[in-house]
């Protein structure tokens, strides 16, 4: 069995949610230690509990030690159990997340499945469902597999109690990913969303946002959305280029102005244009995975976060791949994974 | 490994859970956030509401489901009119608890007492505190306004056994070593046997206010205890009476019963004015009464009656008096003989020895003898205004000889006492050297020397050698002269007889020769049992 130490790197969620990702593709059993050592709580939260069960199922697992505040889990996958799955995700956590750790076991598995994601969608602790489907998944689809996202109803934090439906048609293996330039620039727009909230608020982001970018009138947009559960705002603004599309969003928060959350994800929304690679923060993060398992593939980003570091040195540990990080210029970097 | 399911108990907050509009997701609502937090799994959330609350009940329980997929959410409509009257709200909740199947093999459970009145939140603590909810209390607070804490909130679990928290559970052990040494009187004795019986008595004394019953032989210490037993008490705030103390053998006929129970003015000749009586005085502290067995029947009727009643009738009243106070009780003798032999009453046995303790004599502590030596010691420098204090080799011979055999102690630590009170007041200058020592040994060992048996034609040792044979040497000293030497010519008597009716007509010649018809052996068998001895197993062979 494989240990692995959970308390390396940045030792957070994301160390247990790839190790569970790899497991089930590799049908490898794995024991994590250490599991958020030295945080204030440390060992497992809800969230982290709440991949678990859901790889668990996915992997029709034998579980030990899956419970609040555990710091190690034995993970024994017994198969990748294709199919219908619905994983219902309490309002603290995120449906993304849950997305994230089965999903690459899915892309591989033998037959097609459908996923029902209930609770948050729109979580400021994790990827947004936006950012998923138009940002993440068309890169996963440029790589051989069928997928489709449908967002039926978001789930704004904290009230959450979003719906959303993916289904995934595999393959038997993913096809290399090459993602050095963007290409030609396509579209821009921000779309600042509230829900059961005052539209002033969606057009005060615009305006931040405006002034920051300094795009046409056009391309900013409000959407105000009434039902549903709880408030919820948030601003999302879409590069579309010819290679690639990112996504950077803003959450609005209690005690934050809206003017500060929509110049926040503007800014983001300008450095990445400034730096000229086609691969921003949280993307690349996501694409170490899928790339790894292809076994070859390359792409140039911003500089690496502890987050990409660290799973980069786990694909190495866990799928023997070899990955170089370097610098190429001011602000930009060539990461390539290869066997 | 099988977790424990996670239970919540907890009252609908009309003001702080409620909301109707999307907005309420902004606030932080206790009963819906409790289901939130990441750290934190409720498998089943058991909501306590008023029925005219029914609608903002569903509201938050589909807010719960919504939020937390985990929680199977229960609602309970328990009806209290008034929802800040103690005794109604008490009442409900205490009816839920009785009815509800708590399973806590399997189930841990949490009593949030941040929702509901004031009055709720004290009823859910003393439902807790009395284990009628078998959990802990859980308590919720909103997000902090620097917004490091999530919507959620924050909450802490509070186990109200105490004995869980370790700073808490040693102040207890303190306060429990405080109370054991108080109750030794600061001595610090080495008799684990003692030690032990010490530490019991300080947990009861504490924790009951059943009777409880001190046996041991005179001068072991029992009116000391039972006036330090109070004392604890009184410290700790238990009782708020006075102690009371008696001798039942000094009290004994007409007198006994009004110094007792009180009487009117008038009741009887002499009774010149009301008396309150001793039991009355009591209330709301403690009764000791020494030498229990020594009461008569009606006291002990009495006794029982205000006992079990906390009430009884003053000697010529026919107004009951109610006196609520802890009985210590203390006695020498072994009561249950004393039911077997129709002087006790078995019943009033029964409700006063549900704690029975029984102190040691000196001879059963001899490694007590010298803290104690060092506590009279001071206790006489405090009597006497003067610093006394022993010389070495005078404390080696005095201790060699109060451990050896020849030291019977028949009066235990009365006789203690009464030597070093002795010494000190002979010591020269307060210094107690080993000429004084020699003295008081030579004073204690003549004291102690088997007295001769009175009268009888002559086997007097041989009746000495008697009592000894039929006691042993430990329960004949602790003999007055007075009941040793009647026992011995008794002894020495039945020796001689064929039976016991035999032996009576010898004992009893000069009664008999007034009474017309006595039963002899009866009283002589009577006689014996005080002493626990048999016919058989002193009769004489011819």
């Amino acid at each position: 069995m494989l240990t692995i130490d959970g308390s390396t790197g940045e030792g957070g969620g994301q160390i247990l949610r790839t190790t569970l990702s790899l497991s089930l593709i590799t049908q490898t059993p794995v024991r994590i230690t250490s599991i958020r050592k030295g945080r204030a709580r440390p060992g497992l939260m809800r969230q982290h509990l709440t991949s678990v069960q859901a790889a668990a199922q996915v992997g029709r697992a034998e579980v030990s030690g899956a419970a609040l505040g555990s710091q190690e889990v034995v993970f024994r996958p017994t198969a990748i159990v294709a199919g219908e799955h619905t994983f219902r995700v309490g309002s603290a956590g995120s449906t993304t997340l849950v997305l994230q750790t089965v999903l690459p076991a899915l892309l591989r598995a033998p037959a097609p499945s459908t996923l029902t994601l209930e609770g948050g969608t729109h979580n400021p602790m994790a990827p947004p469902f936006d950012f998923l489907d138009l940002a993440y998944l068309p890169l996963v689809r440029r790589m051989g597999p069928e997928i489709t996202a449908t967002l039926v109803t978001p789930g704004f934090y904290p009230a959450g109690g979003g719906l959303a439906r993916v289904s995934i048609a595999p393959v038997p293996a993913l096809a290399p990913l090459e993602l050095l330039s963007r290409g030609e620039l396509r579209g821009r727009r921000a779309v600042a969303t509230v829900a059961n909230l005052p539209s002033a608020v969606a057009l005060r982001e615009l305006d931040a946002a405006a002034a920051v970018l300094g795009w046409e009138p056009a391309c900013f947009r409000p959407s105000v959305l009434r039902g549903g559960h709880g408030p919820g705002n948030v601003i999302t603004i879409v590069v579309e280029s010819e290679h690639v599309t990112e996504v950077f969003t803003g959450f609005g928060e209690r005690g934050v102005r809206a003017e500060s959350v929509g110049a926040k994800a503007a800014e983001e929304a300008r450095d990445y244009l400034a730096a000229g690679v086609p691969v921003g923060e949280h993307l690349a993060d996501q694409l170490l995975l899928p790339i790894a398992l292809a076994g070859r593939g390359a792409f140039r980003t911003v500089r690496p976060s502890s987050h990409t570091t660290t799973h980069l040195q786990l694909l190495r540990d866990l799928l023997g791949i070899r990955a170089s990080v370097e610098p190429i210029s001011e602000g930009a970097w060539h990461i390539e994974i290869g066997r | 490994m099988t977790r424990k399911s996670t239970v919540v108990l907890g009252m609908l907050g009309p003001t702080l859970d409620t909301g109707k509009t999307p907005e309420r997701w902004s606030r932080w609502r206790p009963s819906v956030a409790l289901c939130q937090h990441e750290d934190l799994i409720v498998d089943r959330f058991e909501l306590l509401y008023q029925r005219r609350f029914d609608a903002l009940a569903g509201t938050v329980m589909g807010d719960v489901r919504h939020a937390s997929p985990e929680t199977d959410i229960r609602g309970h409509v328990v009806e209290v009119d008034d929802p800040w009257d103690f005794e109604a709200v008490y009442g409900a909740l205490h009816d839920f608890a009785r009815a509800y199947p708590f399973a806590p093999d399997r189930e841990d459970y949490l009593i949030h007492i941040t929702t509901g009145t004031h009055v709720a939140q004290i009823c859910l603590f003393l439902l807790t505190e009395s284990r009628y909810f078998p959990g802990r209390l859980i308590q919720t607070s909103p997000p902090k306004r620097d917004r490091t804490e999530l919507a959620a909130g924050s909450f802490t679990i509070i186990d109200l056994d105490l004995s869980k928290y370790d700073r808490i559970a040693s102040r207890f052990q303190k306060e429990q070593r405080e109370g054991v040494s108080f109750l030794k009187s600061g001595i610090d004795t080495r008799n684990a046997g003692y030690n032990r019986l010490i530490e019991r008595i300080e947990h009861v004394a504490i924790a009951s206010r059943a009777p409880i019953l001190l046996m041991g032989p005179t001068g072991a210490g029992k009116s000391q205890l039972a006036r330090k037993i109070y004392d604890l008490k009184k410290g700790r705030r238990q009782v708020s009476g006075d102690f009371v103390d008696l001798n039942c053998a000094t009290i004994r006929g007409d007198g006994a019963m009004s110094s007792l129970f009180g009487h009117t003015k008038g009741s009887f000749t002499g009774a010149l004015k009301d008396r309150p009586g001793l039991l009355r005085k009591a209330h709301e502290g403690v009764l000791f009464l020494d030498e229990i067995g020594e009461l008569g029947a009606d006291e002990q009727a009495m006794l029982l009656r205000a006992i079990e009643e906390k009430a009884f009738l003053p000697v010529g009243s026919d107004r009951e008096v109610r006196s609520e106070f802890q009985l210590l009780a203390g006695t020498n003798r072994d009561l249950s003989q004393e039911v077997a032999a129709g002087r006790f009453r078995e019943d009033l046995l029964a409700r006063i020895n549900l704690w029975t303790f029984r102190l040691p004599g000196l001879r059963e502590r001899v490694e007590d003898i010298e803290p104690n030596l060092d506590y009279e010691l001071d206790a006489s420098a405090r009597l006497l205004g003067v610093r006394i204090t022993m010389s070495r080799d005078a404390r080696e011979r005095f201790l060699r000889f109060s451990t050896s055999r020849e030291a019977l102690w028949p009066g235990n630590f009365r006789d203690l006492n009464a030597a070093v009170t002795r010494m000190a007041t002979l010591a020269p200058g307060g210094r107690i050297g080993p000429p004084i020592v020699e003295e008081e040994i030579a004073r204690l060992s003549e004291a102690w020397r088997p007295a001769p048996a009175a009268g009888g034609a002559g086997g007097g040792e041989d009746g000495e050698d008697l009592v000894l044979a039929a006691l042993g040497a430990r329960r004949a000293a602790a003999l007055d002269p007075f009941d040793r030497a009647q026992l011995a010519e008794v002894l020495r008597v039945l020796k001689g007889a064929r039976s016991l009716s035999e032996a009576g007509r010898v004992l009893f010649a000069a009664s008999r020769a007034k009474k017309k018809s006595v039963n002899d052996a009866d009283r002589l068998r009577k006689y014996l049992a005080r002493f626990e001895i048999e016919w058989s197993e002193v009769a004489g062979g011819g």
